[in-house]
């Protein structure tokens, strides 16, 4: 048992840091968002650390890293509030890796790893909230492949992403697809999340795509669960970014004659802040070690992480906002977008409602991080 | 980074794990998973069975007779100990004032004190709460005058847990009254047989008299029983509050009582009432939450690499799960946690069998009969120790100036 991080990890993160305070500044994160919430020049810079290739391996042209990496990697981004959406590479990176035939890893790893070929995966569907298995997306073999027909919402990035990964029906199986935004069939409207981000509708009609995998639930919630540890890291950075923020309001800010970190009710508030960040951040550990775990051990601690973190991120945020008074409520200042920020993110990879559930049909009679 | 103990971890715990299976009476163990009324005897028998094998005073270093273990190691001891359900150990003598005596205490002093200890012969209490100080423990007042060879004690102690099986007592009492409340605070050991020693029982809302008054009516305490120097009693204090770290969050005993709810749960038919098993998520998601932050407490006291400024916070998670396991249980008996009998709580006990079907326990099922009596008992869990309110301004500390 070992929590410290090793000498190459620091570096990692501090890199990463290092690009975030020099290269991502608050203002080029609100010219982003003006600009629709994507920006390609800050993605290609991510991209240059050589971000995009942390789960491809180095043969490959990535950098064959763990979850222990994408877990400092992302709670850097997580600290800068970036728009760019580095999960959905460490999900491409890691799905294909881990479940494509060795043509399609070839054609696609070196794309995914360079940063050249965003790859999103385009999941969600109106009917199925965060439900895996339900999917009324279907494929049907075609001359040299697949064609898939299917409506997918909320995708990140969908309108500029080059390519998606797809889960449909062949018959009643789900499978797993690849499919270019640039070929036929495929149309995208974009818009901007709450987050600031971009996202877009993604409609498939007879789009032709490759097969990733026949064993698609497998493939899918592998997917899922890489986007969840990413997701809990991505949301320990943001609420320790907001965590120091709040502090240093709370202890510059006069009300009544004196700094308002002088007051009991306030400085409880913020330990029970504390409380909440430290606890996220166990089950960010929990998560991202576990994420190599065997797949009904992998998900069962997903579940109880993401459950954490959605309550974390939800006190936190919303204290922040509560903490700063009127200027917490402004578009102006910094503290309201790092708490949408952390709105969108409880919303992502399944809610702590969706996880409860997650959480309360998997219990055992015993219990505990091994067990 | 790495989740997993070690191989020779894992063999350590093992070890410990046959050990405590082939040790722990089976009748303490049932009453401890039963949450049934613990004698002295019972804690005293563990105790002793411990202190034979020298694991009582289980984080002692070897220099005093310890096993010299280390941090992940304790807890390894001390999991496996709660999982089989072994008492927890009282923590008086082996876990506070021994790791006091080691420090600060002369060789004649741990000479004299510790074999005592480690043996689990000499009942130990705590003498630090007064009327007057809960939380605010420098304001006590209790007052030792020296006089040539001796110290004469007059005042009162109180909260003192189990003070009734109490054979010595370690004591802060007041030396001075000068400068800041903290310098004229000594560090003293009592020898409860005393004259002029009085233990007063506090019978608590659960109706058990689980803590004291302590009051010293001119008690005449040889000047040898001084630890260390007179006014530097606060500074041996703090020594003792800092030894408990990961202990207080008690996550052990949290896993196995949450076992115990699943059990409860599932007799009283609510396990599948999914409004109550969500509750019984979100207490599992808490205590997995809560051992890990144990977990990488215990690592960076073991790799001493990186400090970690979350001790405060254990102590406030671990006591709201205690109350919250203890609510969830009652409630899950429902109406039939409300028969208070405070016989039905013993081990064996059988109702009155001549009575025939009104002679068992009008509760359902006699596990039910503590449940009420506990959760009434938790309520304690936020309060001593630094009351939880008391610890987050420890805790806002870290995070504002």
């Amino acid at each position: 048992m070992d929590f410290d991080f090793s000498d190459d990890q620091v570096q990692l993160g501090d890199a990463v840091r290092k690009w975030v305070d020099k290269g991502y500044t608050f203002e080029r994160r609100r010219a982003g968002e003006k600009a629709g919430g994507f920006d390609r020049a800050a993605w290609s810079e991510i991209a240059e650390l050589g971000l995009c290739g942390l789960y491809v391996p180095e043969d490959k042209g990535g950098l064959g890293m763990g979850p222990v990496e994408g877990m400092v990697v992302m709670e850097e981004l997580g600290r800068g509030n970036v728009l760019e959406p580095l999960a959905q590479s460490l999900i491409a990176g890691g799905v294909v890796a881990g479940y494509a035939d060795a043509a399609t890893k070839a054609a696609w790893l070196p794309k995914i790893a360079s940063g050249e070929a965003l790859v999103v995966l385009a999941y969600q569907e109106r009917a199925a909230r965060y439900r895996l298995d339900k999917c009324e997306a279907k494929a049907t073999q075609a001359p040299g492949g697949y064609v898939v027909n299917a409506t997918k919402s909320v995708v990140p990035v969908g309108d500029q992403a080059d390519a998606f990964i797809v889960p449909a029906k062949v018959n009643s199986q789900l499978a797993l697809f690849l499919v270019e935004r640039l070929g036929a069939g495929v149309t995208t409207r974009g818009y901007c999340t709450q987050d600031g981000s971009r996202a877009a509708e993604v409609v498939l009609k007879n789009a032709p795509a490759t097969l990733i995998t026949q064993d698609g639930l497998t493939a899918l919630e592998h997917a899922i669960d890489i986007g969840i540890a990413a997701t809990c890291a991505e949301a320990v950075g943001v609420m320790d970014k907001t965590m120091a923020i709040t502090a240093e309001y709370l202890n510059t800010r006069k009300q009544f004659g004196v700094v308002i970190s002088s007051f009991q009710a306030l400085r409880h508030r913020a330990a029970d802040m504390k409380m909440q960040l430290e606890l996220a951040r166990s089950m960010s550990y929990y998560a991202n070690l576990k994420l190599n775990a065997p797949a009904p051990e992998r998900r069962a601690a997903m579940a109880r992480a993401k459950y954490q973190l959605g309550q974390s991120m939800r006190y936190v945020g919303q204290q922040a906002v509560q903490l700063h008074g009127g200027i917490g409520v402004t578009d102006e200042y910094i503290v309201s977008h790092y708490f949408r920020k952390l709105t969108q993110l409880e919303m992502t990879f399944g809610d702590s409602m969706h996880h409860l559930g997650e959480v309360s049909v998997r219990m055992q009679d015993t219990a505990g991080v091994f067990a | 980074m790495d989740l997993a103990f070690t191989p020779e971890e894992q063999q350590f715990r093992e070890d410990i794990r046959a050990w405590v299976g082939a040790n722990l009476p089976a009748e303490i163990a049932h009453k401890v998973h039963n949450a049934l009324h613990l004698t002295r005897d019972d804690m005293q028998n563990w105790a002793k069975i411990l202190g034979k094998k020298g694991w009582l005073g289980h984080g002692w270093p070897k220099e005093f007779g310890g096993p010299g273990w280390n941090s992940v190691q304790k807890h390894l001891f001390e999991e496996e100990c709660a999982l089989a359900g072994a008492p927890r150990v009282v923590p008086f003598g082996p876990v506070m004032v021994a790791p006091v005596i080691m420090a600060f205490g002369t060789p004649e002093q741990q000479k004299r004190f510790l074999p005592g200890i480690a043996s689990g012969e000499v009942w130990w209490s705590q003498g630090y709460s007064e009327p007057g100080s809960g939380s605010d423990l420098a304001s006590v007042k209790c007052r030792a005058e020296r006089q040539g060879n001796t110290y004469l004690v007059n005042g009162q102690k109180t909260w003192t847990t189990l003070g009734q099986y109490g054979e010595w007592i370690f004591c802060l009492v007041r030396t001075s009254t000068e400068g800041k409340p903290q310098t004229g605070i000594s560090f003293l050991l009592i020898d409860m047989k005393s004259p002029g020693v009085t233990v007063r029982p506090i019978v608590l809302l659960d109706g058990e008299a689980e803590v004291n008054e302590v009051f010293f009516d001119n008690v005449v305490v040889p000047a040898e029983n001084l630890i260390g120097e007179e006014n530097k009693g606060w500074t041996y204090a703090k020594h003792l509050l800092s030894h408990e770290r990961t202990n207080i969050a008690d996550v052990n005993r949290a896993k196995r009582e949450l076992e115990r709810l699943k059990r409860i749960a599932k007799t009283e038919g609510v396990w599948d009432d999914t409004r109550f098993r969500d509750e019984i998520a979100k207490l599992e998601v808490d205590v997995v939450a809560l051992e890990m932050m144990v977990l990488r407490v215990l690592a960076a006291e073991k790799s001493g690499k990186n400090s970690l400024d979350i001790a405060g916070l254990l102590k406030i998670r671990g006591s709201e799960i205690q109350q919250r396991y203890s609510e969830l249980m009652m409630l899950a008996a429902g109406p039939f946690s409300l028969p208070l009998i405070r016989e039905a709580m013993e081990a064996g006990w059988q109702g009155d069998a001549a009575a025939g079907a009104l002679g068992g326990f009008p509760g359902g099922v006699v596990a039910n009969a503590p449940l009420a009596s506990t959760y009434f008992n938790m309520r304690k869990t936020t309060i001593y120790g630094g009351s939880n309110e008391v610890q987050r301004n420890i805790v806002s500390q870290t995070v504002l100036s």
